[in-house]
């Protein structure tokens, strides 16, 4: 068949057909997708930042209702600190260990947050004050846009490893864009995403 | 047996079936939506016929007057997602708001889920923040469900939305970059550069076909602003800016 093809492509007819077919093909699709890819991270990025810069009013309103909660704050405090710290490398989209590292801190405060949240329903001052509900609404809104951004990404990172990976794709990016490597996307949304978060109504420490 | 033949039919065919499923699979996740029939799609009937004309109105004009697409949609059922994944889909698949400036609103209410959602577009996040929303779905939309009238949550909720939206950006929030940098209206630079190719056209060569061309090219454009009978999105597309609710 490929000895078959070779000798084909001698005859100039042939290389015509070959050469208009390969150019009806998309070329171009494996950089787009890569942009394609980039974009949507940045969004998840963006609204990641945006989660983060959020939580120093939240922690501050919460904090002057519900004083004793010092433990719950102070989890959301230092989740917080550990996502700012986290330098991004700029190759964390060819880099697996960097994306689950930069998943598991933004993890971590996503639980932090959630437990805060939980907390705060035991305080009727709190959660009738007007800054804190604006802030859970930016919360929530907030993380629903980081839903939308992460769905965006997963959807642009596969129809990237999908060009990459099946054939006329494969083909013209191991002839023109050699240096395209598959991407890596999230795996889980959190750890134990799937389990609803554990209610405790009896103890109250 | 003799050999090759078998095999490599067996591998086109069983690469015929993956291509399919490959197509057919995006097609199985995909949410089945109510079609776009008009500024009101009212398709769990909480407004009589005159309040959605009433309604429709009200977000026509809006529309004229400001360009923003505001749409209010009632569902049978949310086919097991949540209201907040529903409403990004919708609005994209719909594609509410102006292209490029991504001004749509959607208000979604689902009874039989007791869920409803403003979903904001890209463009109108800074103007209608999701506190904003939240607090039209907490104080004016959820008290008139919960006293049984869904018409008047209905109504003081899309009263409230352009109410917000006319009001413009409560804080100092960057204009949308898009439009703003030039003074000169994109349509005008696409008006120029289709001149540019008629007169290069008119000069060189290619007369044939030219007519046919043109008018294709600007009926899809203006689409969207469309205030009559039809009503159709504009190019918009969502993040999931918003807030949603429960009654």
């Amino acid at each position: 068949m490929i000895f078959d093809f070779v000798t084909r492509l001698k005859n100039p007819f042939f290389l015509l057909v070959f050469a208009v077919s390969l150019a009806a093909c998309d070329v171009n699709a494996v950089p787009r997708l890569d942009e394609q890819v980039s974009a949507s991270w940045s969004q998840v990025e963006n609204q990641y930042q945006r989660r983060a810069d959020l939580v120093p009013n939240l922690v501050a309103t919460v904090q002057g209702f519900a004083t004793q909660e010092r433990e719950v704050l102070q989890n959301v405090v230092e989740a917080r600190a550990k996502v700012g710290q986290m330098q991004i490398p700029d190759n964390i989209l060819q880099n697996p260990d960097a994306l689950k590292m930069f998943e598991q801190n933004q993890g971590a405060l996503s639980s932090a947050l959630s437990r805060l949240l939980v907390v705060a329903e035991r305080y009727p001052d709190l959660k009738s004050n007007q800054n804190f509900l604006a802030l859970q609404s930016q919360l929530e809104g907030t993380e629903n846009r980081l839903a939308v951004a992460r769905r965006d990404y997963i959807a642009a990172v596969r129809d990237y490893n999908t060009e990459l990976r099946t054939i006329p794709g494969k083909w013209i990016a191991s002839v023109m864009y050699p240096e395209a490597e598959l991407k890596p996307t999230f795996t889980a949304t959190v750890e134990n995403a799937d389990q609803a978060p554990k209610v405790n109504f009896s103890s109250g420490s | 047996m003799n050999g090759k033949r078998p095999a490599a039919r067996a591998f086109s065919f069983v690469s015929a079936i993956v291509g399919l499923f490959l197509l057919i699979t995006p097609a199985v996740a995909q949410i089945q939506f109510p079609e776009l029939t008009g500024r009101v799609v009212d398709e769990a009937n909480l407004l009589s016929d005159t309040k959605e004309a009433e309604v429709t109105e009200m977000l026509r004009a809006h529309e004229s007057e400001t360009s923003n697409q505001v749409v209010v949609v009632t569902l049978q059922s949310l086919q097991d997602r949540t209201i907040e994944e529903y409403g990004v889909e919708l609005g994209r698949h719909w594609q509410i708001g102006q292209e490029g400036r991504n001004n749509g609103v959607l208000l979604l209410v689902a009874p039989n889920e007791r869920a409803m959602r403003i979903e904001v577009g890209y463009g109108l996040e800074g103007i209608l923040t999701d506190a904003q929303a939240s607090v039209i779905i907490q104080n004016k939309m959820i008290p008139a469900f919960r006293s049984g009238d869904r018409t008047k949550g209905v109504v003081e909720g899309v009263r409230e939305i352009l109410k917000v939206l006319k009001a413009g950006p409560q804080e100092v929030v960057a204009p949308p970059p898009d439009d703003s940098r030039f003074p000169v209206p994109p349509f005008v630079i696409f008006f120029i550069f289709i001149a540019i190719i008629m007169t290069l056209r008119a000069t060189s060569v290619l007369p044939s076909g030219r007519s046919q061309h043109f008018g294709g090219f600007s009926s899809g454009r203006s689409s969207g602003f469309s205030g009559g009978g039809g009503f159709s999105g504009g190019g918009g597309s969502f993040g999931g800016g918003g807030s949603s609710g429960s009654w």
